[in-house]
C-alpha cells in the first residue's frame, strides 16, 4: 500500500509507531517503508520528537539533597581516576621513548635477535606462568582502598594521588605532577577537619611514593586535604600550616 | 514572520543548551546549574514512570551521569534541551524498571491504587509547562482537549512503553476500551498538532 497517498493514514501509523503501541508485524513493515521513503521516515520522526515532549510535562518533585552529593562524588572520582590515567599515559609515553633511542638503527636486521628469537618464545611460556603466580600474589596483596583524594594545584592540575588503606593503616601518597620542593623545604599533609583548625597527618620527603601511617580516625569525616609548602621537617607538632597550601582536594569515601 | 512565536517568545532553551555545552567541555559548575534548574522536573518523570521515591532518585542519578558522559553529543541530537533530557530519564527508568522485572508484582499492585485516583477523577492536566518548549507547550495544548483518561492511557503507553495489553490488564479495562482511546487520542493529538506544525 502506498501510504504516501494516504496522509492521515500515514501520520496515524508514524503518532503509534512513535508512542510504542504499533507493534509485532505492523511495527516492522512500518519501519522498513520508513527505510525505503523519505516522507514516510520525516513522519516517524516528527512524531518521536512530538512525543518525545511527553517528558518536558510532567509535574515536578523535589528529590532529596542526596542525589546531588551522590551525582557529584561519582562524577569526582571519575576525574580523577581520568587524571591519575592521562598522568600514567604520559609517563609510559616517556619511557617508552627512552626504552626505543638506543634500538633504534635496525634491531629488525639484528641476526642475534633472530637466533634468539626461538630460545624467547620457551622463556615467554615460563614467564607467562611466573607472572600469572606473581599476579595472584599481587591480588591477594593488593592494597584495600576506602578514601581517595587528588590534591590539585591552583590551576586544577592533579599533582598528588591519596589513598588511605584501612587493613594496613596507612595513607599512601603518589607524586603525579612534576612538582619538586626543592632541597631545603618539605612538604607537609594535612587534614582540614569541617569547623576545625587544620590537623598535621605527616610530612612528606622527596621519594615519588610515600607511605604515612594513619588510623581511620585520622580520615573519617574529614572532607578535604592540603598540602603546604614548610621549611625543611615540617612546622612543629601543634602548630598549624605555616607556608602557602599548593594542593588540596577532596577526601572520597569510596563505597564500593 | 513577525508573529512567529519561536522568533520572539523569550525562551529558556537558548540558557539550557548553554549549560549542556559547557558540561560537554567538562564543566562541573554547569552541571550543578542544570541540576538546580532541572532535577524537580525530572525527578517528578522518573516518578512517574518507576513510581518509586528510592527508585526515581538512582534513575536521576544514572541520567545525570549520562549527561555528564554524552552531553558533548546533544548538538547533533536536534532535541530540545529538555526533551533530550527528559528521554534519558525515560530511558534510564525503564532499564531500571526491567531490571525490577522480579518486583513487578508489587508495582502492579501500587500501580493500580493509583491508577484508582486518575483515572476516576478526571483530574485537569497537571502538567507543569514551566522551561517546557514550544514543542512541549503545544503538545500540552492537544492533550488537554483529550478525556482526562484518554489523556492517562496515552501519557502511560508513551511513558512506560506499555502495550495496548500491558494497559488494559494493569488498567482493569476492556483491550477494546484501551485500543478505542489510544486511537482517538491520537486521532485528535494528529488534527491538533497539525495546527502548530
Amino acid at each position: 500500500m502506498n501510504l504516501i497517498a494516504h496522509p492521515e493514514l500515514l501520520e496515524l501509523l508514524a503518532a503509534s509507531h512513535a508512542l510504542g503501541t504499533l507493534r509485532g508485524g505492523a511495527r516492522r513493515r512500518f519501519e522498513a517503508l520508513a527505510r525505503e521513503q523519505a516522507p514516510v521516515r520525516a513522519a516517524a520522526l516528527v512524531w518521536q520528537g512530538r512525543l518525545a515532549s511527553m517528558t518536558e510535562l510532567q509535574p515536578s518533585i523535589t528529590p532529596d539533597p542526596a542525589v546531588w552529593t551522590r551525582i557529584r562524588n561519582m562524577i569526582d572520582a571519575e576525574q580523577s581516576k581520568l587524571a591519575i590515567e592521562r598522568q600514567r599515559d604520559a609517563a609510559n609515553a616517556r619511557a617508552a621513548d627512552k626504552a626505543q633511542q638506543p634500538q633504534q638503527g635496525g634491531w629488525l636486521r639484528s641476526l642475534a635477535l633472530w637466533r634468539g628469537a626461538t630460545a624467547a618464545g620457551a622463556l615467554a611460556t615460563v614467564l607467562a606462568v611466573t607472572i600469572g603466580l606473581n599476579l595472584r600474589d599481587q591480588l591477594h596483596n593488593a592494597p584495600a582502598v576506602q578514601y581517595v583524594a587528588v590534591l590539585s594545584d591552583d590551576k586544577d592540575a592533579a599533582s598528588m594521588l591519596v589513598t588511605f588503606d584501612p587493613k594496613k593503616k596507612q595513607l599512601v601518597l603518589q607524586r603525579v605532577g612534576g612538582f619538586s620542593e626543592g632541597d631545603d623545604k618539605s612538604l607537609q599533609l594535612w587534614a582540614l577537619p569541617p569547623g576545625g583548625a587544620p590537623r598535621s597527618l605527616g610530612v612528606l620527603d622527596n621519594a615519588p611514593g610515600l607511605r604515612l601511617a594513619a588510623s581511620e580516625s585520622d580520615v573519617h569525616a574529614v572532607p578535604a586535604l592540603a598540602i603546604s609548602l614548610e621549611a625543611k621537617g615540617g612546622v612543629p607538632a601543634g602548630s598549624g600550616p605555616k607556608g602557602p597550601i599548593l594542593f588540596k582536594g577532596a577526601l572520597i569515601e569510596k563505597t564500593i | 514572520m513577525p508573529d512567529n512565536p519561536w522568533m520572539t517568545a523569550p525562551s529558556p532553551d537558548a540558557e539550557l543548551m548553554a549549560l549542556i555545552d559547557r558540561i560537554g567541555h567538562r564543566d562541573e559548575a554547569a552541571l550543578r546549574l542544570l541540576y538546580d534548574r532541572t532535577s524537580p522536573k525530572l525527578m517528578g518523570l522518573a516518578m512517574r514512570v518507576v513510581r518509586q521515591r528510592e527508585w526515581a532518585e538512582d534513575v536521576l542519578q544514572e541520567a545525570f551521569l549520562t549527561v555528564w558522559r554524552v552531553a558533548g553529543d546533544y548538538r547533533s541530537s536536534l532535541s530540545p534541551p529538555l526533551a533530550w533530557l527528559g528521554l534519558i530519564v525515560r530511558s534510564r527508568a525503564l532499564d531500571l524498571l526491567r531490571r525490577r522485572t522480579a518486583d513487578r508484582a508489587q508495582l502492579t499492585q501500587e500501580f493500580d491504587e493509583l491508577m484508582a485516583d486518575t483515572l476516576e477523577s478526571d483530574a485537569p492536566n497537571p502538567a507543569d509547562t514551566a522551561d517546557a518548549s514550544e514543542q512541549a507547550w503545544a503538545l500540552h495544548q492537544c492533550l488537554s482537549q483529550l478525556e482526562g483518561r484518554q489523556r492517562e492511557v496515552v501519557s502511560l503507553a508513551y511513558l512506560r512503553e506499555m502495550s495496548h495489553g500491558e494497559l488494559a490488564d494493569q488498567l482493569k479495562l476492556p483491550l477494546g476500551t484501551v485500543k478505542t482511546w489510544i486511537r482517538r487520542g491520537l486521532e485528535k493529538l494528529r488534527v491538533c498538532m497539525g495546527r502548530f506544525a
